[in-house]
């Protein structure tokens, strides 16, 4: 068995994920560029590189051979725990909480890649254990296993977000798996009724607050809030032109780069880029999902629906909060936001997709 | 790879879901391309206008520093308005600089400062940019009102903007320097410390006394208002969206603090130390501990150190070889010299090492080992009485050497108040120290050279010199719980706190430190010595002892330490000159303190200007307490002065002296009395007695003694 199978890559090389992820990158870079020429420009500079670098494991990935990387699941997966583990106690610590390792000048987020790597092991167990009268309680006790340690770990750190994140990519990975839809019922009734108890002791002091902000926009947590929306409707229909912004890119705006770079493209390009940008995601996801029901095996499709429903989540939640649907959490928009982590675990995923999608008709 | 049961069965449905998921996504994104034309289509038009240009400007709305008032209601120091004049350094042209050079009065180099602060010229800057020519730069602070109208009405200049700000004044000028302290701009350092507290640079901070102590009472808290600007600075007053959190807090002004100093006496009291280069007197109420003044001298101006010092006026007052900075009351340590004397002689008696019968004679020195103490001259044939009045330290070193009377001394000189701070709660003050024989074996431990404990260290402590050191405040407090009986105040200088309504928010009522532990007859024997010091002819102060009050108290020369031969004669090689009493010896109202640094004899040097500050306070501040009786001289009984008339009698010990003179010094203060007969049917001051530490009630006789 050879690792890497060239011949298969070049023939059935996929140009639509590869070229609409690509657009998509290079629009949140051109935005990144306003956002930061004028301040921060090495911001710029270290996003190409991650880019780059991007690509390369993009490339990477795409020419493993997909039943090395079935295989090696649960590694993966157990290694994505490890770091976990790793970043409570080790972490580095910031605004009151864990979750970076700060290796120098890198500061590296595992709970971004274990998204990933979660649906890898709920891919690669979903293919080994098949149902055929569609799953039900008794089926779900090790994909509950596998995604609630994760998203355990990474709610102590705390990141409700992206634990958030992980929970809603698993729900939607099983519901597509055929998970019966009373008892899918059922547990969406019961993390309801959970929802109250952990918003009131588990949330800290100002995850709150940020609900709250959310649900009163006068008070003085929805500032960030408040200055998006100021900024993208004042972008009108056309926007204000590129580097024109003016309401975010010239205040102090905290998590600009990583969480509000939507806002920034909004002012500068007005409904229409706006468009642009949804229906390139939109696009992106739709394609992906076509990938999964081409897919010849169950890991595949698992795995590829894992990758739509993390992209479909993080956009969703992103845009959501930037125009004042949804509380602010830290969720970073794939492709745009600026930071290696979210950029690179995009790029592992897309590259994982990409496998599928180049061995569709190999078997 | 192995195909495993079901896997194709299960496809097809996965397919069917992946479709549904798709659809889902439509419609997600379908509602956010909707929230999105809301926004940006529909109501875009609105957030443009809310938004275009708009900045939001947060300004300072400083809060006005509390008062500090004397007890009189009379204003130390408060807040007036000034003005600063800001320009815009592109508007500015060199001619119209030199019209406002002429109205500011400025000389040349301080144009040349000016101009170069305001143009970003000066060396190590860099060219400033179009922007920052933009930015308003003060230009003169604290500008006169004459220049205020002359600029604002006569000179056509653009680009210039005064701006009122509440500038800190102490309207008395120097006047109580030391007790109010200054201020100035904090520092980048305590900015980080006192983040929390709400300071900004360019604020002012207490740094010395009440000023710096009670800072946060009287500080305040600054407020803030949030206005909307567009991009010329122009406000928008219709538009609050934008701004974050409240848009405005009012200031809150700080407390008014009263003072228990009295301006008056303050004034008087620093009148009478004028022609001392350096100096220092405490006032103190006897009755409650209160600080009625507290001089030290040179002083500062208040108002020049809170305001921008030049260079040249910094190093001048740094420089000073007077320390006009330091605090001569309370964070000066001197030695007490002669006037510990009280504290030994209360020792002795309190121990019964002495009666007032036993005598010494005097021959001008004291020898021990080959070790030879002097004596300030020979006094002859002295008792305790004789050796306290005429200040003889033969008397005294022989009672140095009787064993363990270094601890002794130090037992009852911490009783007294001494070796640790008053708690008067300003300019960091000092403790002072009492020396025990421990702490001289100590030394030696620590040091083998030093020799450790001898006889002659407690020699030297005794009469107040060795390594006994105190501050004037110490010595006033010790003195006033003399005269008052026996009860030790904490001086307090603050009375109460006033909100800026008026309101008293806070009341500090007189507290006793402690009860002494030295009998009222004892106290009584060294308040008659204390009497004699003033008022016999041999007495130190004798000299200058005033007319009108009977005072009493005690001299002292403190030789300073380190004194070589080659200094001898000149200025720093002078003793200080103290005196420490308290009068009217009869009723005493007031406790004082006051040293001449090397003033050289404090009878010649330190007591007259004690004489001065008392007979300017019974004439202009408080002159009825002026007639209290006189206590008179004591009978002496074969040249001795006993303990007390009848001390072991029930009724109060001593009789009214007035009427029955027995020396001619005694017999010279009678006519003074009787010229106040009106004291006597007033019932003011129950006479005549000593014994002050019993309650009026438990003496039922005083009238009936006095008709006798």
């Amino acid at each position: 068995m050879r690792i890497i199978s060239w011949r298969k890559v070049r023939f059935r090389f996929d140009w639509t994920l590869t070229l609409s992820a690509a657009a998509i990158a290079a629009l949140g870079l051109l935005n990144l560029w306003s956002a930061v020429h004028d301040r921060e420009s090495h911001l710029f500079t270290q996003q190409v590189s991650w880019l780059a670098l991007g690509a390369a494991i993009f490339v990477g990935v795409a020419t493993l051979d997909y039943r090395l990387i079935s295989r090696l699941s649960y590694v993966f997966y157990g290694t994505g725990l490890a770091l976990l583990v790793g970043v409570l106690a080790f972490g580095k610590m910031v605004g009151g909480g864990r979750r970076w390792f700060d290796l120098g000048p890198l500061h590296v987020q595992p709970s971004e890649i274990m998204q990933v790597l979660t649906v890898l092991a709920l891919g690669k167990y979903l293919n080994d254990s098949p149902a055929l009268e569609g799953r039900s309680w008794r089926h779900l006790a090790i994909p509950v296993l596998i995604v609630s340690l994760p998203a355990s770990l990474i709610a102590k750190q705390p990141d409700f977000g992206t634990a958030f994140l992980i929970l809603a990519i698993f729900f939607t990975i099983m519901l597509t798996a055929r998970l019966k839809v009373k008892t899918l019922a059922a547990i969406v009734g019961m993390a309801v009724i959970a929802a109250f108890p952990v918003y009131q002791h588990l949330l800290h002091e100002y995850q709150r607050k940020r609900v709250e902000a959310f649900f009163n926009p006068t008070s003085e947590g929805a500032y960030q809030t408040r200055q998006a929306l100021n900024a993208i409707g004042s972008g009108r229909f056309l926007g204000k032109g590129f580097m024109h912004g003016t309401q975010i890119r010239l205040r102090h705006f905290p998590a600009l780069w990583t969480d509000f770079p939507f806002a920034v493209w909004a002012e500068e390009w007005g409904f229409l880029g706006c468009m642009v940008v949804l229906l390139l995601y939109t696009f992106l996801i739709l394609w992906v999902l076509k990938i999964a029901s081409e897919a010849r095996d169950r890991f595949g499709a698992t795995v590829c629906v894992g990758v739509a429903a993390m992209l479909f989540w993080h956009v969703a939640i992103n845009i959501g909060m930037v125009t004042g649907i949804l509380p602010v959490v830290g969720v970073t928009l794939p492709l745009v936001s600026y930071g290696g982590s979210s950029l690179l675990t995009t790029m592992v995923a897309l590259g994982i997709v990409m496998n599928v999608s180049v061995r569709r008709f190999a078997y | 790879m192995m195909e495993i049961a079901g896997q194709d069965a299960e496809l097809p449905e996965m397919r069917r879901r992946a479709k549904f998921f798709a659809l889902i996504t439509l419609v997600v994104f379908g509602a956010i391309a909707g929230r999105l034309f809301y926004l940006q289509v529909v109501e875009g038009d609105s957030f443009y206008r809310l938004t275009s240009d708009s900045i939001v400007r947060t300004e300072i709305l400083p809060a006005v520093r509390g008062q500090i008032r004397d007890r009189k209601g009379r204003v130390l120091a408060t807040v007036r308005p000034s003005y600063n004049l800001y320009v815009t350094p592109r508007l500015l042209t060199s001619e119209a600089f030199a019209r406002l050079r002429m109205t500011l009065g400025m000389n040349g180099d301080e144009a040349m400062d000016v101009w170069e602060r305001v143009h970003g010229t000066a060396a190590g800057d860099a060219a400033p940019s179009a922007r920052e020519k933009e930015r308003p730069v003060l230009l003169a602070e604290d500008i006169s009102r004459e220049a205020m109208a002359a600029i604002e009405t006569g000179l056509d200049i653009p680009g210039i903007k005064i701006v009122s700000v509440p500038r800190r004044s102490y309207p008395q000028g120097t006047l109580a320097a030391h007790v109010l302290g200054f201020m100035n701009e904090v520092s980048a350092d305590e900015l980080r410390a006192k983040k929390d507290e709400g300071y900004r640079a360019g604020d002012l901070i207490g740094r010395t006394g009440i000023e710096r102590q009670w800072e946060g009472y009287l500080r305040g808290r600054a407020g803030f208002q949030k206005i909307v600007v567009d991009r010329r600075g122009l406000p928008k007053p219709d538009i609050h969206e934008i701004t974050d959190g409240p848009t405005s807090q009012p200031a809150v002004p700080g407390n008014h603090l009263v003072l228990t100093l009295d301006a008056d006496v303050q004034r008087l009291t620093e009148r009478a130390l004028r022609g001392a280069s350096a100096a220092a007197a405490v006032v103190l109420d006897v009755d409650t501990g209160r600080v009625l003044a507290l001089v030290s001298k040179p002083g500062f101006d208040p108002n020049e150190m809170s305001g921008h010092l030049t260079p040249d006026a910094e190093q001048r007052i740094l420089t000073d070889r007077f320390h006009p900075l330091r605090d001569k009351t309370l964070t000066e340590t001197y030695f007490p010299g002669s006037t510990f004397k009280a504290v030994s002689a209360l020792a002795a008696l309190e121990d019964q090492l002495v009666t007032p019968e036993e005598r010494t004679k005097c021959h001008g020195y004291y020898e021990i080992g080959r070790r030879r103490f002097r004596c300030t001259k020979t006094h002859g044939t002295v008792a305790l009485y004789d050796a306290i009045v005429q200040s003889c330290n033969v008397y005294f070193y022989e009672l140095g050497a009787r064993p363990g009377m270094m601890d002794r001394l130090a037992k009852y000189a911490a009783d007294l108040g001494l070796g640790a701070p008053t708690g008067i709660g300003i300019n960091g003050e000092e403790g002072g120290f009492v020396p025990t024989e421990a702490w001289y074996r100590e030394q030696k431990r620590q040091n083998p050279k030093s020799e450790g404990f001898q006889v002659g260290h407690a020699l030297n402590a005794v009469i107040g010199q060795g390594s006994t050191r105190v501050t004037l405040v110490q010595m006033a407090a010790l003195y006033a719980a003399i005269a008052n009986g026996g009860k030790l105040w904490l001086p307090q200088i603050v009375d109460h706190v006033e909100a800026p309504d008026g309101q008293v928010l806070e009341e500090f009522p007189p507290r006793v430190r402690r009860e002494l532990a030295v009998s009222p007859e004892n106290l009584a024997f060294v308040r008659q010595a204390l009497v004699g010091v003033v008022n016999e002819p041999k007495g130190t102060a004798f000299k200058v002892r005033s007319k009108e009050i009977e005072i009493a108290g005690k001299t002292g020369t403190a030789q300073v330490h380190g004194r070589h031969a080659d200094s001898e004669g000149s200025y720093e090689g002078t003793e200080h000159a103290w005196f420490v009493g308290f009068a009217p010896a009869g009723r005493p109202r007031i406790a004082l303190a006051v040293l001449v640094e090397h003033g050289g004899h404090g009878g010649e040097v330190a007591a007259p200007l004690a004489v001065e500050i008392v007979n300017n306070y019974f004439d202009t501040v408080a002159p009825a307490d002026k007639n209290a009786p006189h206590l008179g001289l004591p009978r002496r009984r074969g040249g001795i002065v006993p303990m007390g008339d009848d001390a072991s009698a029930p009724a109060p010990p001593r009789k009214p002296r007035v009427d029955e003179p027995t020396d001619e010094a005694s017999a010279s203060a009678t006519p003074k009395a009787a010229a106040h007969p009106k004291s006597a049917p007033l019932g003011e001051a129950p006479p005549m007695r000593l014994d002050f530490s019993k309650p009026d009630d438990a003496a039922p006789t005083p009238p009936a003694e006095e008709a006798r």
